[in-house]
């Protein structure tokens, strides 16, 4: 048992297995369940049950999370070319849209920052 | 069927070259307009407009890659799991914070989206954009957007904001370090998240985990809120 887990722990590629695992299993769930979550989110919520629950120790996965998560572009890049399909947005459409963006963006950092410091003051205030 | 193959071959090597190559670029000069989030799709764009091919076959090759997505969300387990320190300790501020900043994405994206006259399809795709990719895709299709163009809207969202927030907080000492670490998270998911660990350690972990849970929050209430709505 103990030299399974090093054979894990020394392995990306079996690593990646288990997230596979961990995904397939999650997406089996929503489908035999009709549940509306997706697959993938379930599947992460087995991969959190089995590290909190120590049926997996989180250096059985690091290397593998972090082979996915270090190129996580890479992965909707494919995605993103969909723009391709959309030259209608190469104008003053597109012009429209990335104002909605950078301005909607600007909105959300003054409210997150303000909420998120008014909060932290506010807790220490009535917690010491 | 060998025409598929060659496709996969073919797109998959491009995709994956022009990414190396962009990204190891972009750590020799740390510029905004190279960031490999908009500069990859720039080029593979201009090699599918060069040799006359369309996105339909574009796609086609690279759609495996669009399905690792799936084990990609799973590994957010574990960034999660390691900051469960930081979660005990602050999530009712966080929680809030996330709060207040999906509710501002969503709302002004939507109002911005109407005031400017945008079409349906638009103003759902753009609703999700403040996410990071997975999430936003998810939840674009579950409330009747469009899922690529949401991913469009997704990448803008983090180079921007990334530049964006930088100026921001070059400019000015507001927040402690947690605030600052949420902004980035919160408003630029994993673009905004990589600009953050530049300002420090615990900017760089609350980034890191506000991206992560308010896309699953997302995920889980954003479509059940607009069933509601109707």
């Amino acid at each position: 048992m103990a030299r399974t887990a090093r054979i894990i722990q020394r392995n990306a590629i079996l690593q990646v297995a288990i997230l596979f695992a961990c995904w397939l299993t999650g997406e089996a769930l929503a489908r035999l369940t009709g549940l509306p979550v997706p697959g993938s989110i379930i599947g992460l919520a087995i991969a959190i049950i089995l590290l909190t629950s120590r049926r997996l120790s989180v250096v059985s996965m690091r290397k593998g999370a972090n082979l996915f998560l270090a190129d996580l572009l890479l992965f909707f890049v494919p995605a993103v070319l969909a723009v391709l399909e959309h030259r209608e947005l190469f104008g003053l459409l597109g012009l429209k849209v990335l104002f909605v963006i950078l301005t909607s963006t600007v909105l959300v950092m003054l409210a997150t920052v303000f909420t998120v410091e008014r909060a932290i003051r506010w807790s220490m205030n009535h917690h010491g | 069927m060998g025409e598929t193959i060659l496709h996969i071959i073919v797109w998959s090597v491009v995709t994956i070259g022009l990414y190396a190559l962009v990204k190891n670029l972009y750590r020799r000069w740390p510029r905004w307009w190279l960031s490999p989030l908009g500069m990859t799709p720039v080029l593979i764009g201009l090699v599918v407009i060069a040799v006359q091919s369309s996105y339909a076959s574009y796609i086609q090759g690279t759609h495996w890659l669009l399905t690792l997505l799936g084990p990609a969300t799973v590994a957010f387990a574990i960034p999660l799991y390691e900051q469960r320190a930081l979660i005990r300790r602050y999530w009712p501020v966080l929680l809030i914070g996330m709060l207040v900043g999906s509710a501002t994405a969503t709302l002004s994206s939507w109002a911005l989206a109407s005031i400017v006259g945008l079409n349906e399809t638009l103003r759902l795709s753009l609703m999700p954009r403040s996410m990071s990719t997975p999430f936003a895709m998810i939840v674009s299709q579950d409330i009747g957007g469009a899922p690529d163009l949401t991913a469009v809207f997704v990448a803008i969202t983090g180079i921007g904001g990334a530049v964006i927030g930088d100026v921001l907080l070059a400019r000015s000492s507001y927040g402690s370090p947690m605030a600052r670490g949420a902004l980035f998270g919160m408003a630029a998911h994993g673009a905004g998240t990589a600009q953050a660990h530049r300002f420090g350690r615990t900017e760089g972990a609350i980034a890191g985990l506000v991206m992560v849970l308010v896309g699953v929050m997302n995920v889980l209430f954003l479509p059940l809120l607009f069933h509601l709505l109707g």
